[in-house]
Parts: C-alpha cells; structure tokens; sequence
C-alpha cells in the first residue's frame, strides 16, 4: 500500500478541521489524539522505507528523501506526546479556571494546523516554498505562544512574531539572489529553486552572490533555530506558552528552521566550500556559549530548558559545520536525541508548575517527597539532557567532541568541553536542589495515566537509542550523510 | 522602446521609493505613516509594471496587480481601520529622535551600497542600482522596527521592509516563480492582519500600544 505525502499532510488537517466543527467541545482532545496517532501511522509508513533503504519519493511539488523522513518522523512521534500529554495539562488549567472549553477547542485547532505546517516544510521540493512554509509556522505557533492572553504572553508572542519575521524576511532576499544567480543555467525557470534541479546546478552558481545569499539565509533560519545573538525571542516564547507547546517548540520547531538552513548549506558547500560550514560553527559556538552563561544564572525553570534548546542547537550546529561524515551523523543523531528528550523535561516542568504554582526553581522544593513519579522522570530528564552515558544526547555529543579532535581542532574541543561542564553544573545546582527538601504545599502526582505515558515512552526512546544502534538506523544514518551530504565531503 | 528609458524608469522609481523610506522615519503623525506606506507601495507596483513591459514576463503583471490591490488599496485601509478602531494617539514617538533615525538611515544606504558593491558584476545591468537600492529599504524598515515604540508603527517598519525585499526580487531575478510569489504575498496579508490582532490585543492588556511596556520579561 502507498501512502502519499498529500495524506501525511492531510491527516493533521482534518483532525484541526474535526476538532473545530465538533460539537462537544469535551472530546476534542480525544479526536486531537487519535488523529495524532494517525498520522504518525502514515508517516511511519511514508518515511520508514525511504529512511532505511535511503530512496527517494519525488512527484509533483513534494520531495522526500532520507534527511526529510528523519525530520518528519521525529515531528510526528514529539506531536503524539504533545496531544497525549495536553489532555491532562489541559484540563488541569481549566479546573484552575484558567482555560475555558472554547479555548482548549481552540488550542487544538491551532496545534494540529501547526503540526501539518511544520510536517509540510519537509516535503517540498522547492526552496521557496520551503521559505513560505516556515514563515508560515511562525505565523500559526504566534496564537499558540500568546494562547493565555495574559500581559505576559502577548509580550512574548509580540516579540516573537516580529523577531522571527524580520529574520526570515532577511533569508527571502537570500533566497532570490539564490534564484538570481540561476538565470540562464536553467531552462525552466519556474523549477528553478526545486532542490534537485538547484543541486545539480550547484557547481556553476556564482560563488560572490553564493556568498553574500548564504549569510542573509543563514542569519534569517538561524533568528528561529535560536542561534545567538539572534535567540531574544526564544527564552520569551517558551516560557510564556503553554508548557505542551513550550515542547513543541522546542523539540520541533528549532528543527524546522534548521532543516532550511542544511538544504541551504549542502548548495553552497558545492558552490563555495567551507564557507557556510565556518558560519555555523561560529553560530554554533556563540549559542553554546551564551547559553552555558545564562543557564547558570537563569531562575525560571522554563527558561532553563529553552536556554539548553539553544545550547543544544549550538552543538547541532558545530557538528555540522565541522563537516566530516562522522560530525555530520553526530549532529543529525543529535537533532534525534535532543528532540526525544527535551519534551521530557518540559512535560515535567509542566506537572510542577501546574501544583506549585511558580516557575520559580527557588521556590520550588520536596519534589522526592510529595512528586515521587515527577522528581524521577526529572532526574532522568536531566541526566539524559546533560549527557550522561547510558542516554542517546551522550552519543550525540561524544562523537561530535570526537570528530573535533578527529579534524585536528584541540582549542575547540577543550572550550567545548568546559561550555558543557558548565550546562552541566548549571542544571545539576537549579535541579537538585528542587528534587531534595520539603514543602508545605498539598502537591501531589497527576492522577493520570495519559499524561505520564509520553513521559515513559520517550524516556524509554532516549534510553534505547543510548544503550543500542540497531545496524538498519544505523545503515539510514550514513545513507543520509553518504548520498545527501556528498556535495560537502 | 529603448531599453536605455526602462532601465531608467526603473531606477526613477526605485530611488523614489528609497526618498519615502527616508520620509517615513522622518514623519512623527501615525496617519501620514500610513500614506507613505501607500505611496511606496504604488511605485512598486508601477516598477513591476515596467519590469514586466521590459522582459515580457506575464506573470510580474500578476505581480504588478497584486501589489496593487493588497498594498496600495486593502492594508493601508485595514491600518488606519485599526488605527481608529483602539483609538491611539496619532504621535509616533521615536526612541532616537528624527535628526539621529536620519543620520543612522544615511549610514545603512551607505553600508548596502559596500555591501552589494562585490557582487554587481555578477548582476543584470537592472539589479545593480536596484538591489543596493533595495537593501538599504530593508534596512531603514529594520531602523524603524527599532526604534519606533507603537505596535503599528513597528508593522509599516516591516511592510516596508518587504517592499524593499520586492524590490530586489523583480529586478535582480525578474521575479521569482510565481507560486512562491502568490505564497509570499499570501504571508504577508496573513502577517498583517495577525499583527494586527496582536496590536489589539496588546492595546487591551497594557492600555496602551506603546510596545515599550513590552520589556517585562527578562532573567
């Protein structure tokens, strides 16, 4: 049986329209999670194959090939916990009489059209598209990030859509001297910016505009990946969203801006080599390290963990700008186990919220006592955040400090170690304190089984892919750096 | 005709809208803001009517009436129907003052024009003037996002922003294919009318839609 990518696309899009047209307002986060469940079904279905035997699926507008399907499935796994995990949460926020029915119909109308635009951005051949598609996510997540209409979250959501908006503009004007310089080596010109046709044209761009286009497009992606100095928004729109979405975001969204930043960077490492690779790892080092500062220092527990998506990103992008095969699997396995494990982290920084009140990591004590379920899942959460071995981040980053030294770069590996040291202390000082000590508010587990499965599954998900590297994953890995990534080796 | 007087026409326009920018940052009434916005926006339009008589390229004439119909005619509308809707005060009140915005807004044209200045050989004879022309738009919108306080005014920033962004796109690629075209502008009518949403919003929650109460959140 086929699938298509149309129904990939589709299925998130009836849910949001079922959702809107249902009558009880009650169900819809039932309907949000059977439809969730659907379509991961169908894009297991769609990108497992193309994952594992590394082929390409290529009609119409769409293209997917082995670095989409990795992309698709790590969104559509993270859009199941989400849905599954806003059932409790949700609720919980509308017996606090913060939410009411009509809203909660709402935010699931706007998380599952988020889920197909985001879905959507890795099945389009065109560049342009790509670019419209992306925007097109910052445009629907602004109601998301704003959703309690509360001073606070509309400053964030104000700074977000205006942020993000200038960047991508930024990237629009890369993206058509791209398409400037493709004039005359292309017959039709309407297929132009279509990433095969760019791909095989790439030696013969002209490398100035190359140049000048790549740094438009890699400042403009990387104002939504959260590279720094460009991040502001970041910490603002994930602690001000709901804490479902803050996982969205995080595990998800970074990933989107990401993916048009690589299709970008393996054109122009054909055309200029070296020359996009050495702005990411000057993005990816400036994150990292501004990231390992404010983590020390940051006080809100949801600002903590967007701080780390940030520092995670960094080290995403190190990894591919090093540019040998090795880094380049290190920083794709990253974007896996960074994905798997971040929304852990915020699931639970969601239950404490939720029972003390405050996201104030100071004020918040006693977890091990009254949350026993809660300060478990934490502590792994972390663990596995920081990288310690026995969770797939560690891989991830291991392999990536490896290939540093593989490529002779001694400096570099020791700064990254000490940025990490210090992600590293600045977790283990907010987190254990919060786990150990005693509270006098009546705080106890979420009574429910919904909301602790994603919590489980995903623990076990990061957990197997430290412990095992099944040879077929393995296999879809180096395909993806073999047949994608050749342009840079 | 002679493609001496399009390339010409082409530049009149382009150097016109860049004078509006400039008059934009150095207009201090919301409503006048609105009209330049209009204007600019006329004369890309009119820019994408020559471009398109120029290299017979049917589809900047879709482009031409787009921006025609969205730009020039609907979003000024819908910026002064929400101008009157939360009832602000008609100042703009600038973070730097107009003389500062108009020193800093010579700076940018200068800088687009070093920054574009390697990559002209590689350019149509069209796109040199013009795609300078058209970063140093970009630029002063940026300028005008910064340092203009009102929610609105933070908006024109970004639509002239994209109108610069417009700019550079008909002329140094005659257009992009044209459903990445209708997309973008599909986005951008979208864009508005969300920021508009927020501007509301945020005049309801702060009283106000001074975005300079928007510096709450911070470590």
């Amino acid at each position: 049986m086929i699938f298509d990518v149309e129904l990939v696309l589709l299925i998130p899009i009836i849910t949001a329209l079922i959702c809107f047209i249902s009558p009880k307002e009650g169900i819809v986060t039932w309907i949000s999670i059977i439809g969730s469940a659907l379509g991961l079904v169908a894009v297991l279905a769609l990108c497992l194959p193309i994952f594992l035997n590394g082929t390409v699926t290529e009609y119409g507008a769409w293209y997917v090939d082995g670095l989409s399907a990795l992309f698709m499935m790590i969104t559509s796994v993270v859009a199941l916990m989400v849905s599954l995990y806003s059932q409790g949460y949700l609720r919980t926020e509308r017996e606090e009489k913060l939410l009411t029915l009509r809203s909660e119909k709402h935010y699931y109308v706007f998380l599952n059209l988020f889920v197909a635009i985001m879905l959507s951005v890795f099945v389009v051949s065109s560049l342009g598209l790509l670019w419209i598609i992306i925007e097109a996510t910052t445009l629907i997540s602004t109601f998301l990030v704003g959703f309690y209409r509360n001073e606070k979250s509309t400053e964030a959501a104000w700074k977000y859509l205006i942020i993000c908006s200038v960047g991508i503009t930024l990237a629009l004007i890369g993206i058509s001297i791209i398409y400037a310089s493709t004039v005359g080596l292309v017959t039709d010109e309407s297929s132009a910016l279509n990433w095969p046709v760019l791909m095989s044209i790439a030696s013969q761009l002209d490398p100035v505009l190359m140049k000048t286009a790549m740094v438009l497009i890699i400042i403009g992606f990387g104002t939504k990946v959260g590279f720094a100095p460009m991040h502001t928004w970041l910490p603002d729109a994930h602690s001000q969203a709901p804490t479902p979405i803050s996982a969205l975001l995080s595990a998800t969204l970074l990933n989107c801006a990401l993916y048009g930043i690589l299709r970008f960077t393996l054109i122009s490492e054909i055309t200029i080599p070296g020359f996009a690779t050495t702005l990411l790892l000057i993005f990816g080092f400036l994150s990292l390290a501004v990231a390992a500062a404010f983590i020390l220092i940051s006080k809100d527990i949801k600002r903590m963990l967007a701080y780390s998506s940030i520092e995670n990103m960094g080290i995403i992008s190190i990894g591919f700008g090093l540019g040998t095969s090795m880094s380049i699997f290190a920083a794709l396995f990253m974007v896996l186990a960074h994905s798997m494990t971040k929304p852990i982290l915020f699931f639970v920084a969601g239950n404490i919220i939720q029972q003390y009140g405050t996201k104030e990591m100071a004020s918040i004590r006693g977890l091990k006592k009254k949350m026993p379920f809660t300060s478990t899942m934490l502590i792994v959460g972390t663990m596995a955040i920081v990288g310690m071995p026995v969770f797939a981040v560690f891989i991830g980053e291991i392999t990536i400090l490896y290939s540093a030294i593989d490529a002779g770069m001694w400096w570099m590996t020791v700064i990254i170690v000490i940025l990490l040291l210090i992600v590293f202390a600045g977790f283990i000082l907010h987190i254990f304190p919060m786990i150990g000590g005693d509270t006098e508010k009546d705080v106890h587990d979420p009574k429910s089984i919904v909301r602790a499965l994603p919590l489980v599954v995903l623990a076990g998900i990061t957990l197997f892919f430290g412990l095992f590297m099944p040879n077929d994953i393995m296999n879809g890995f180096e395909m993806i750096v073999n047949n994608i990534f050749r342009g840079m080796l | 005709m002679d493609p001496v007087i399009y390339q010409n026409l082409v530049d009149i326009c382009a150097v016109s809208m860049l004078l509006l920018s400039v008059m934009a940052i150095a207009s201090s009434r919301m409503t006048r803001l609105s009209q330049i916005f209009s204007i600019h926006s006329l004369l890309l339009a009119i820019l994408a009517f020559i471009v398109a008589m120029y290299t017979g390229n049917n589809h900047i004439f879709i482009i031409c009436a787009l921006t025609f119909i969205l730009k020039v005619i609907t979003i000024p509308k819908f910026l002064n129907y929400m101008m009157d809707k939360i009832n602000m005060e008609k100042e703009v009140e600038p973070l730097i003052g107009i003389p500062g915005s108009l020193l800093l807004s010579t700076a940018l044209v200068l800088i687009a024009y070093l920054i574009t200045e390697p990559m002209l050989d590689a350019l149509s004879t069209m796109g040199r003037n013009c795609l300078a022309i058209s970063l140093s738009i970009v630029f002063i919108g940026l300028l005008m996002m910064i340092t203009r306080r009102k929610a609105l005014t933070e908006s024109i920033g970004l639509l002239l922003m994209e109108n610069g962004l417009f700019l550079g796109a008909i002329t140094i690629s005659y257009g992009m294919p044209l459903i990445v075209e209708f997309g973008v502008f599909f986005d951008v009518i979208i864009a508005v009318v969300i920021i508009g949403i927020f501007a509301y919003r945020i005049n309801r929650t702060f009283n106000s839609i001074d975005t300079s109460f928007l510096r709450r959140l911070k470590e």
